[in-house]
């Protein structure tokens, strides 16, 4: 059944709202990678026996995760008329009770973790659950959630993403019919600029000008590749947003495709994230036969389909050069610029290409569906809008955070991840991947916003927030990161590859005691002229870890060496 | 040639004025800068630069300043393209600053290298206080910076691909697949010529040619049907003459250069002399 | 690896974007590592040089050119999993095998116990890190892994101490 008119669109939308409120007990459970490692499938598996055998009338679905990574294995109750119940830390041993209490029109409250009212899916449909079971505190209350705004978060954990039907249901696929059949290229570059969105992969390159420039490029074809490498150790937001939210991402792709002229789409992922992977197959099989993508999508004569491609274990080929080459079937070795991959001669197969992050394609259809002026007034000046950042580390609540930009560090790491575990005092943030910078906790009023961190020695990077606490040896990170720089360079130039090669020497020395000032001094104009001279991004910023931890924490250093 | 690019080989290009260290120079438009200043006689040291190649941005010494309204921006002259009013500097304290530690680092991954040596000495570096890799098996000697042009010579220029980039990062070696002979070879030993460390090495013994270098392949040589002299890899003259149309006569092709060059003066003679031998 | 399953794979990759590392990936995953002879196969079937896929199967830490054994244990040693731990459970790992790790002449992290029942590999992030310290055998994933679970975890797969 192709979808062709806003009717049939309607038509897909009311059957998805009957998935999501069939007017019977719904229960969903979380499987998105995380839930799974910690047996979402176990109870998934014990909740199907279990209505099996006693030929119950219960819906059982699947979900993504809604971020509360801590307390996985997370289960959804929805009983027609009242709040969704969001269970936590649901073993297999919980299930009978579940389902008992479930068949009563009940919830297990010991193992509720919060209830939901109605929850506004920002693009357009708020649902509405219920009144009721008022001793479980409400979502809004619940301290890890309080202080968050969710925007690209807003269907992960609450929707089943291997249906497409549940997308469309909560406004889903909205925002693409609105762009392929009323409005121009320029209409929805002109929305993307004044929405203020920079790229969310951690250049913050502006996102609408970065389209205009591969528009006006002057070539028979074009190429958009999504960019799910996702390669810093610590982040995995894009992981969930394509294993909860898959169409999130496809329905970004064709409006950028549509307003930039581009056939074809292709995502490039990490062959590490075999869920989503899978997930991603899925919703673009079910989309097809939608006629979303395809030829002639809505009957406009816009013709569209995207294709994966996977990586194979490199880092280096979250740089865009690199990663262009990796689909070309070569080595991820980064060419020099110029030429731009926007540039015709240089992107994947020498014709124009734009290459953007998950998350920033994820912005598109709220930014279309509720306007530039709407999203603009979410974050600050010039770093408009939300970002979904990992908390992780050696913080009481783990998991995945959003927040409009601007936000400071203590609030993400204080008041949402409630800070150290077990009681321990933080001592530090990692933000940014092995390309960022060490932040003390001193410095924790820094807000999170891609100049900000840039001022402090770090940067934004695709938005993991590692938490290092009072037992973390501060060399040791820096050791670590310099490690798995060396580990990562793709080899091609001098001071990235022999550069790292040394600063790891002259670490390992420090670390062991044997080292000197000297080796301190050598470490540092070592780490400068790497930065300075290195070919790509990986090189460039390789040294970061080492030069804030120089900077915040020399006193660690200089405890290793002799006066 | 890529798309968007049409028939831009024969056109005569703009010709603009750059300047470097205060001095004008004019040049074509688009041409590489480091190739402007080693026409010049401009010292920019460069160790993976070559001109029928694109530029490949991998050894990092060729360093300029950019000057962009009033600012300096450092940058690597192989991708700098001359366009009118492009201004850069060389050897400014930033530049020897990161130059000179650089250097260090070539003097410590390839330290059998004499031109390495002296290209260091030449910039002011004589020694380095990194650890020297000095590894006995290292079928190059010690002496490769893994500049790339051999790997590209034999993939883009000569088409064979025998060789190629092994493992990554610190690990990164060039080899042959497996580090075992390679039938891909053609023996044309593009490679030692296009090495600027001279640490690719190869060997005419007899009847083979041994590419020391690269495990150990060997390639065998064509012999001259007349004086017997090994003159060139058998794969590569055959391959090359057949591409020769109309082809060489048979009696010809098996003649090393010097004999052909005898034999067909023998036969211009003998017909212009109707087929008489004069000996004069 | 034989023919006609090699056929199967390649004509599951028409397009060009991606073809080779996808090709590559589904023959590293079925066979566990990327044999020769198939890789040779696969340079004449695609017309590429072998020099060429030589140095994608050695660029890319995904492919091993070297069989595994019967189990693979991969421990996730990215930043998370080091802070919380994972080089700990790494070596614990080493200890229980009998294997010692050194560092590799190519760099990839993958050593097999004598016995050939398992090999342990290490991987930069499997994106678990709210359960750090992760670790993956043979597809399945264990988040907060702690080294007294190990025995236990490990005794699924056959090992015995």
């Amino acid at each position: 059944m192709k979808i062709t008119s806003a009717d049939d669109l309607e038509a897909a939308r009311q059957a998805g709202l009957q998935k999501l409120q069939p007017g019977k007990p719904r229960i969903a459970v979380g499987l998105a990678t995380c839930g799974i490692a910690v047996g979402g499938n176990k109870v998934y598996e014990r909740l199907r026996e279990i209505i099996k055998r006693d030929g119950l009338d219960i819906v059982l679905t699947k979900t993504g995760c809604i971020g509360y990574c801590r307390e996985e294995p997370l289960v959804n109750i929805s009983i027609p008329k009242k709040p969704l119940v969001i269970l936590h830390k649901v073993t297999e041993a919980d299930a009978e009770e579940i389902i008992k209490q479930v068949s009563r029109g009940k919830v297990p409250t010991d193992k509720a973790l919060c209830r939901v009212p109605s929850w506004d899916h920002i693009t357009g449909c708020t649902l509405e659950y219920g009144k009721g079971f008022t001793r479980i505190p409400l979502y809004a209350k619940v301290p890890f959630f309080q202080d968050q705004q969710k925007v690209i978060l807003r269907d992960t954990g609450l929707i089943n993403p291997e249906d497409i039907d549940e997308y469309i249901a909560v406004g889903g696929y909205k925002a693409a019919m609105k762009v392929l059949t009323g409005m121009d290229s320029e209409a929805v570059i002109k929305e993307v600029e004044k929405s203020g969105l920079r790229g969310r992969g951690g250049a913050g390159f502006p996102t609408g000008l970065k389209w205009r420039i591969t528009r006006d490029a002057k070539a028979d074809k074009k190429y958009i590749i999504c960019n799910a490498d996702e390669g810093d150790p610590g982040a995995y937001m894009n992981r969930n947003e394509m294993e909860s939210d898959p169409h999130m991402l496809i329905e970004g792709m064709i409006i950028g495709a549509y307003a930039m002229g581009a056939a074809e789409g292709l995502i490039y992922i990490r062959a590490e994230y075999p869920l989503a992977i899978k997930r991603l197959k899925l919703a673009l099989e079910q989309a097809r036969e939608y006629g979303l993508l395809g030829s002639n999508i809505f009957g406009t004569g816009f013709s569209f389909d995207i294709g994966i491609a996977t990586g194979a274990g490199a880092f280096v080929c979250g740089e865009s050069t690199a990663l262009v080459s990796s689909i070309e079937g070569r080595t991820g070795r980064p060419h020099p610029r110029p030429p731009r991959l926007t540039d015709v001669g240089g992107g994947l197969w020498g014709y124009p290409t734009d290459l953007n992050n998950v998350e920033t394609w994820c912005n598109v259809p709220v930014i279309i569906i509720n306007g530039s002026d709407w999203y603009a007034k979410i974050g600050s000046e010039g770093n408009t809008g939300t970002k979904v950042f990992s908390l992780v580390g050696k913080v009481d609540r783990v998991g995945l955070v959003e927040v409009p930009l601007g936000t400071t560090l203590k609030t993400i790491v204080s008041d949402i991840g409630n800070g150290g575990a077990n009681n321990k005092k933080v001592k530090a943030v990692q933000t940014g991947g092995p390309s960022g910078g060490c932040i003390p906790v001193r410095m924790f009023d820094t807000t999170v916003d891609y100049e900000s961190l840039n001022r402090v020695g770090s940067i934004m990077g695709s938005g993991g927030i590692v938490v290092m606490d009072e037992d973390t040896d501060m060399v040791d990170i820096a050791r670590y990161f310099i490690n798995f720089a060396t580990g990562e360079s793709c080899g091609k130039c001098v001071p990235c590859r022999e550069g790292l090669k040394h600063a790891l020497l002259l670490l390992n020395r420090i670390m062991a005691k044997k080292g000197t000032r000297k080796d301190i001094e050598n470490l540092a104009l070592l780490s400068d002229t790497i930065v300075a001279t290195s070919l790509c991004g990986l090189g460039q910023s390789a040294p970061n870890p080492v030069l804030t931890t120089l900077a915040y924490f020399r006193e660690e250093y200089d405890a290793l060496v002799k006066p | 040639m890529t798309p968007g690019e049409a028939g831009e080989v024969d056109t005569p290009k703009k010709q603009v004025t750059i300047t470097i260290n205060g001095n004008k120079y004019p040049a074509d438009e688009g041409e590489i800068l480091l190739g402007v200043a080693v026409r010049n006689k401009i010292a920019i040291p460069h160790l993976c630069y070559e001109p029928s190649l694109d530029p490949y941005g991998a050894c990092r010494l060729c360093m300029v300043e950019e000057v962009k309204r009033g600012k300096r921006e450092m940058t690597t002259s192989c991708t700098l393209r001359a366009a009118e009013g492009l201004e850069v500097v060389t050897d400014t304290p930033e530049i020897v600053k990161h130059r000179s530690i650089l250097f260090e680092l070539y003097l410590a991954e390839a330290p059998k290298s004499e031109v390495i040596k002296a290209m260091a000495a030449r910039y002011g570096v004589t020694k380095t206080r990194f650890l020297k890799k000095l590894d006995s098996t290292d079928l190059l000697g010690n002496k490769c910076v893994l500049c790339g042009l051999c790997v590209r010579a034999c993939t883009e220029i000569m088409g064979a691909a025998a060789i190629g980039f092994v493992n990554r990062g610190p690990y990164t070696v060039v080899n042959t697949p497996y580090f075992e002979p390679t039938k891909d070879c053609f023996g044309c030993g593009a490679c030692v010529k296009v090495c600027p460390t001279d640490a690719v090495e190869m060997e005419d013994a007899g009847d083979t040619r041994v590419m020391k270098s690269w495990s150990g392949t060997r390639v065998p040589l064509a012999n001259c049907d007349c004086c017997g002299k090994f003159f060139a890899p058998k794969g590569l003259a055959t391959a090359t003459l057949a591409r020769v149309t109309p082809s060489l006569r048979e009696e010809i092709a098996a003649l090393c250069p010097a004999c052909r060059g005898k034999r067909i003066a023998r036969e211009e003679i003998l017909a212009l002399s109707g087929g008489a031998e004069r000996h004069g | 690896m034989d023919e006609t399953t090699l056929d199967a794979i390649i004509a599951r990759y028409e397009a060009p974007s991606g073809r080779l590392l996808g090709i590559l990936g589904e023959i590293q995953d079925q066979e566990g590592y990327i044999p020769r002879e198939t890789l040779a196969m696969l340079a004449e079937k695609l017309d590429v040089r072998l020099s060429q896929l030589y140095s994608l199967t050695t660029f890319y830490s995904y492919f091993s050119l070297t069989p595994v054994g019967d189990h693979v244990i991969t421990v996730c040693m990215g930043t998370a999993c080091h802070v919380k731990g994972a080089p700990g459970i790494l070596q614990a790992l080493e200890g229980m095998l009998g294997i010692k790790s050194d560092t590799s002449e190519d760099g990839k992290f993958s050593i097999t116990t004598e016995d050939k029942k398992f090999t342990l590999e290490i991987a930069r992030c499997f994106g678990a890190c709210s359960m750090a310290p992760v670790l993956r055998i043979d597809g399945n994933l264990y988040g907060y892994a702690t080294k007294e679970d190990l025995p236990t975890i490990l005794a699924e797969y056959g090992w015995e101490p």
